[in-house]
């Protein structure tokens, strides 16, 4: 059979396998489009227009509104504020434990991989009143300090440190998984062949490591951003009542103050300011696709 | 296990959880939500349930935790939309729940109406109770001052608002209450320095006095008194999140009082939550603001005729008792239809009648107004 025959032959089974694979993928993009992109459209919507006598009628007044009213700017920026600050704890802690992750070979290293994990399986409000009843006033680490005759400590407890404390250690384990998996791409002999040259651990990192795992970094703080821009539980419980993060002050709107028009439009916002960091996702990974094909 | 096995078995273990629910879901359980604090819940459990069973209805009846208004409104979201659809919304009477939500269920029908159906016990209902023909009242509970007696003795406690706010400044750092939207402890602290701006005159707010202006006007003072409050309490104006959290800051000593519910902190201290000798005051000049929790009933319900036979046996005598002598609570029938030695006995405890600050949309109006003016206290740096 010449090679031309062989490829027309191929060519059915080709196109039954695109089917099926097209097949396979509208469920879930279905799904997208009923279950997210559907209600993203509904949301917007319905923060643009009012019931008007002859029909709905555009509108921008809670737009408006919300960025004229000083106390609604102040919840968006300590949102954005603590989600800053959680991302750049959440790089300086997990880094260090992907590193070693990555590099050591002792069995200490999976009991540490454990333990970086468990924060996963620890639901929030658990972890709320845990952190209350730990760094919490009089909670366990006043008592340790007060035992060995040290002052108490200025808890983080409705401040907005303690919702960046909880969501820190909720963050942990995506974070370092990412990580790790980004500096599996580091191999052991570009690392062997830079200390051969005589590079120091500093030298190591930013010049062989970090140009590599840039893009993992990315991934895994849009990731953590994500989460931490919409958290809602441990603001709530942990945060002080004001200036409040954008979850529960959606919750506010939308429950006690009745005012659901309101509710959405603060979402919608949130939502493009997520949907900002969302594109850097998408984008790093195409882009790690192109790099592969 | 590879990839594949992985899949197919975590879904055959989801199946597998899901469908008990599936199976029973037609059950013939009559479905008790409740927005309440676990005290009340456990109640239903342990009291209102079997002695309702005891009547003779072999209904089985599921009491349900909704969590807070939020879980209560989608369960109410839920009722509505089976309405549509004609299907079961498993929910068959709500505690706790005020039927102007979700927007539009009173105009559609959602909720039964109490004054149509003439219930036998309605004539005892105690009328400052009745908010709308849609809910019915069944107990009250009033906001009380709880402290700590190792720390400030029963006979220095503060009796007024002004004795209150007076030893709060003497004592910074040592009282906090929880924010008004979070929990009526909290709330109705806040409700009685609204009392306190407008000449401590609980008549002068009704549910159909409210006009934004009146509203701008009248509580615009209790929040400067509030503000005011905001640099002693503890950390500088800080606010707990609901009514157990204060609970707990009271019982780990960081604060010194707390304002409570008054079934609640009952509660904390007969499970040693609090110690035996918490102490407990109700300001005399006027008495923090309390309130009645109601039950309302989907008119889709499945079993809406017991969900409706059990709303009457709420006011029956026998559980109006229960509710003073096992819950600490406030009895939703006036006090007339209350066995005259009860009265007696908790004529010291329980107050002839609880001030009370109407709902609807005063609730927007202080919470946002709280949230906009207090909360944020005096700018920190």
């Amino acid at each position: 059979m010449s090679l031309q025959a062989a490829e027309i032959a191929r060519a059915p089974a080709i196109r039954r396998g695109a089917l099926v694979g097209l097949g396979l993928v509208a469920g879930p993009v279905l799904l997208l489009g009923w279950l997210i992109i559907y209600p993203i459209f509904d949301a917007l919507w319905r923060s643009l227009t009012i019931a008007g006598p002859e029909g709905p009628q555009l509108s921008l007044d809670t737009y408006r509104f919300f960025f004229s009213d000083s106390y609604s700017l102040r919840n968006l920026w300590l949102t954005l504020w603590v989600t800053a600050t959680v991302a750049a704890l959440l790089l300086a802690v997990c880094l260090p434990i992907s590193l070693y992750l990555r590099f050591a070979k002792t069995r200490l290293a999976a009991y540490v991989q454990g333990l970086a994990i468990l924060p996963m399986f620890v639901p929030s409000v658990i972890l709320a009143y845990a952190l209350i009843r730990t760094i919490g006033p009089n909670g366990a680490v006043d008592l340790l300090l007060n035992a060995v005759g040290l002052p108490r400590i200025t808890s983080p407890y409705l401040t907005p440190w303690g919702p960046i404390i909880g969501l820190v250690w909720d963050n942990i384990p995506i974070t370092v998984l990412m990580l790790t998996a980004g500096l599996g791409v580091v191999s052991d002999n570009a690392v062997e062949a830079a200390r051969d040259a005589g590079a120091g651990r500093i030298a190591l990192l930013r010049h062989i490591i970090l140009p590599q795992i840039g893009n993992a970094v990315l991934v895994a703080l849009s990731f953590a951003v994500l989460g931490v821009f919409s958290a809602f539980t441990l603001p709530y419980v942990l945060g002080p009542a004001s200036p409040e993060m954008m979850g529960p002050f959606m919750s506010r709107t939308f429950n006690d103050l009745n005012d659901p028009r309101m509710a959405i439009t603060q979402a919608v916002i949130t939502f493009i300011i997520c949907a900002g960091f969302g594109a850097f996702y998408v984008r790093s990974v195409a882009r790690g696709r192109a790099r592969r094909t | 296990m590879d990839r594949r096995n992985f899949l197919a078995a975590s879904a055959a273990a989801i199946a597998a959880i899901q469908m008990p629910r599936m199976a029973f879901a037609q059950d013939g359980t009559l479905y008790v939500y409740s927005g309440s604090d676990s005290n009340i819940t456990d109640f239903w459990k342990n009291t209102i349930v079997p002695a309702f069973r005891r009547t003779g209805n072999e209904t089985r009846i599921e009491v349900v935790d909704a969590g807070d208004s939020a879980g209560m409104r989608a369960m109410a979201d839920r009722a509505l939309a089976a309405m549509s659809s004609d299907a079961d919304p498993q929910l068959d009477l709500m505690e706790a729940f005020d039927p102007r939500h979700p927007a539009g269920a009173i105009d559609q029908g959602l909720w039964v109406n109490f004054d149509e159906l003439g219930l036998e016990n309605a004539e005892r209902i105690n009328p400052d109770a009745i908010d709308s023909p849609y809910s019915m009242p069944y107990r009250g509970s009033q906001v009380l001052l709880a402290f700590d007696t190792s720390k400030l003795s029963p006979e220095d406690a503060p009796t007024t608002w002004d004795e209150l706010t007076a030893w709060i400044e003497a004592n910074p750092g040592e009282f906090i209450y929880n924010r008004p939207d979070k929990g009526g402890s909290g709330g109705n602290f806040v409700r009685r320095a609204i009392h306190e701006a407008n000449g401590r005159d609980p008549s002068k707010f009704t549910l159909d006095n409210f006009t934004p202006e009146f509203a701008e006007e009248s509580l615009a003072p209790a929040w400067e008194l509030l503000a005011a409050l905001g640099p002693n309490l503890y950390q500088n104006g800080t606010y707990t999140a609901g009514n157990t959290q204060s609970l707990q800051m009271l019982a780990q000593g960081v604060v010194t009082m707390i304002p409570v519910w008054s079934d609640q902190v009952l509660q904390a201290i007969r499970e040693g939550v609090l110690p035996e000798d918490t102490g407990l005051v109700q300001l005399q000049d006027l008495a923090l603001a309390g309130g009645f929790s109601r039950v309302t009933i989907p008119t889709n319900a499945a079993h809406r005729d017991t969900a409706i036979e059990l709303a009457n046996f709420l006011l029956s005598e026998e559980i109006q008792t229960a509710i003073i002598e096992e819950l600490g609570g406030f009895p939703g029938v006036s006090w007339d239809h209350v066995a005259d030695e009860l009265q007696e006995k908790y004529r010291l405890l329980i107050p002839r009648s609880i001030p009370t600050f109407p709902g609807g949309e005063w609730d927007a109006a202080i919470n946002d107004g709280w949230y906009r003016n207090v909360a944020p206290g005096t700018p920190r740096e």
